[in-house]
């Protein structure tokens, strides 16, 4: 173990070299039949892959067409089952109609191991396939729910518009005894 | 400069040596032969190493106390972060150790779909220790092969798990999904090419003299110290001593799966590379045994939302890409372990490195430690 092992074949300098050079030529032909193989490489920026249905990159948060709002309902279970701590929200109304107002990620922390969809009843968070997320800035990591619902801006408003009409429905319909609004 | 010269030496001697013994110098902790941050303390006396000391540390988590402090399954997607050239392993792991803690079952199809991604795992382990390898010795086309094969299996397992390193994809109680559509016959077509490859490897790189000649009788770990250091998985195999967690203590259904374990008496970096190609075909054969043999079925078992396993001790292991693998966890009673240990292979194996070392030549340091092939995420952990 402590140095080379003494070469046990007679040292023969021209049967080395041939040997070498054969070899050598012998490697070269693996290059040769490579070279006419079809090119694997991606020109990434200006190509790029798609990516498959199961990739796990940027969240989103589901915006339901037909009840023109979000599917999430602040129920806080995917904060629950993040290991880091990466979900924070704030809840808008209660019961089964609630929403919420704010949906914060602090994707600095983020594993990307999808236990938090895993955990979502509701259907609302999903990940995407945007995977660019590097920043030199530290706060460009913390995603707000404008930047992670389906439809930006837009959606959140109208989000929280339909909840607030929801619980004002709710409100009224519920007999007078328990009717305290929060 | 003078130096105190021996009258019996001076009077054989015409030039007087230079006093170049117990130079110190440095390697790493950045610097590209070491595969991440280590550090190599080296004593010279000229070209011969005298004495090897490794420093390690420097991805210090502390992982394991962090998962003290967070309920059993969050612990899992930590554990991407060990070995992370083969996180599923690492996830399969610490899954293990948790169903042996709560007793939980594992359906059938679930245990065929782990060792089919156990074994995916380490044919893309295994390229990256060839393609870095072959870097080190000179052989940089070797690199440019092995990572394209490896980007294949990368990309069957995006498909199936949807991340390419940190895959988080083994669950306590089964896998999270099944297998995507045509799954098994885009991993059968990457099969069929991949056994080309490989032929095409040996002969760029096996059959090649100076790549021989690099490797052959260089760093020789005898059986015995082998055992002495408990090193494990190729570097015990290249050693000769026939030990594979596979078929030592089978865990899922290695068992019911045809499989050798290649064993070489050797013990040098030769035996330790032939031993790795080895068993990449023997990953192949694995895996087509899989295809062919899973069956339908549910994939996870139903678990309660707050896990908590009855007190007591589990210990599970496991042979991952770079040996044998194995957590132990103490459970209280309570949703958090009282304990998590970690025995990382590259760890163990690490610890050869200065009895290795001793002796040979600095150009050599760069062909050993290459062939233990280590992982710094796992050392440190
Ligand atoms: S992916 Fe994991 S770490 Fe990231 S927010 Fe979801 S649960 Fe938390
Ligand atoms: S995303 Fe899902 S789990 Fe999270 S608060 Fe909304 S509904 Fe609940």
């Amino acid at each position: 173990m402590r140095t080379r092992q003494p070469a046990t074949e007679q040292y023969n300098p021209l049967a080395v070299f041939i040997e070498g050079l054969s070899t050598l030529f012998y490697g070269m032909l693996v290059t040769w039949r490579n070279f006419w193989r079809p090119k694997v490489t991606v020109r990434y920026p200006y190509q790029r892959k798609p990516m498959p249905p199961r990739y796990r990159g940027l969240f989103y948060l589901k915006w339901n067409e037909e009840k023109q709002r979000l599917n999430c309902v602040g129920c806080t279970l995917c904060a629950q089952a993040c290991p880091t701590d990466v979900i924070s929200m704030v809840k808008l109304g209660k019961g089964t109609n609630a929403g919420v107002s704010e949906f914060t990620m602090d994707l600095g922390r983020c594993l990307f191991c999808n236990l938090c969809v895993e955990a979502c009843p509701f259907d609302a968070i999903y990940m995407g396939p945007a995977y660019e997320l590097a920043s030199e800035r530290r706060d460009a990591a913390l995603f707000r729910i404008a930047d992670l619902a389906q439809g930006g801006e837009e959606a959140v408003r109208t989000n929280i518009e339909t909840v607030q009409r929801l619980m004002a429905e709710e409100e009224k319909a519920r007999p007078a005894a328990g009717g305290h609004a929060g | 400069m003078s130096m105190p010269v021996s009258p019996e030496k001076q009077s054989t001697l015409s030039t007087v040596d230079i006093l170049s013994q117990g130079m110190v110098i440095n390697v790493g902790p950045q610097h590209p032969s070491t595969h991440g941050v280590l550090r190599l303390i080296l004593t010279l006396d000229g070209e011969q190493i005298l004495h090897c000391e490794p420093v390690i540390g420097y991805l210090h988590r502390g992982l394991e106390k962090m998962m003290e402090r967070r309920p059993y399954r969050h612990n899992v997607p930590f554990t991407d972060r060990l070995d992370y050239l083969a996180a599923l392993s690492n996830n399969l792991g610490i899954c293990q150790c948790i169903e042996r803690l709560g007793g939980v079952e594992v359906p059938e199809r679930a245990q065929y779909i782990r060792v089919l991604l156990m074994e995916l795992q380490r044919i893309a382990s295994h390229l990256v220790f060839l393609g870095t390898f072959g870097t080190d010795l000179g052989a940089t086309t070797m690199f440019l092969y092995a990572f394209r094969e490896r980007e294949l299996v990368l990309d069957l397992l995006e498909e199936c798990t949807g991340a390419r390193l940190t895959y988080n994809w083994i669950r306590v109680g089964g896998v999270p999904d099944d297998l995507p559509e045509g799954f098994g016959e885009k991993v059968l077509g990457f099969v069929k090419t991949f056994r080309q490859r490989l032929e095409e490897y040996d002969q760029l790189l096996t059959r090649n003299r100076i790549f021989r000649s690099r490797t052959q009788g260089i760093g020789i770990l005898p059986k015995e110290l082998a055992l002495a250091y408990g090193t494990s998985g190729p570097v015990i195999r290249a050693s000769g001593m026939a030990y594979d967690v596979r078929k030592a203590a089978p865990y899922e259904v290695y068992d019911r799966v045809e499989f050798d374990v290649p064993v070489h008496e050797q013990g040098d970096v030769w035996a330790r590379y032939l031993v790795r190609m080895e068993e990449m075909r023997q990953s192949i054969r694995i895996i087509e045994q899989v295809l062919r043999d899973i069956p339908d079925g549910p994939v996870q078992t139903k678990l309660p939302k707050v896990f908590k396993p009855p007190a007591g001790i589990a210990y599970s292991r496991i042979e991952s890409p770079r040996g044998e693998l194995s957590f132990m966890m103490v459970s209280d009673g309570s949703p958090n372990p009282l304990r998590v240990h970690i025995r990382a292979p590259s760890f163990v194996n690490l610890s050869v490195l200065p009895s290795l070392l001793e002796g040979t030549k600095v150009a050599d340091l760069v062909a050993i430690l290459g062939s233990i092939d280590v992982v710094l995420g796992e050392i440190d952990r």
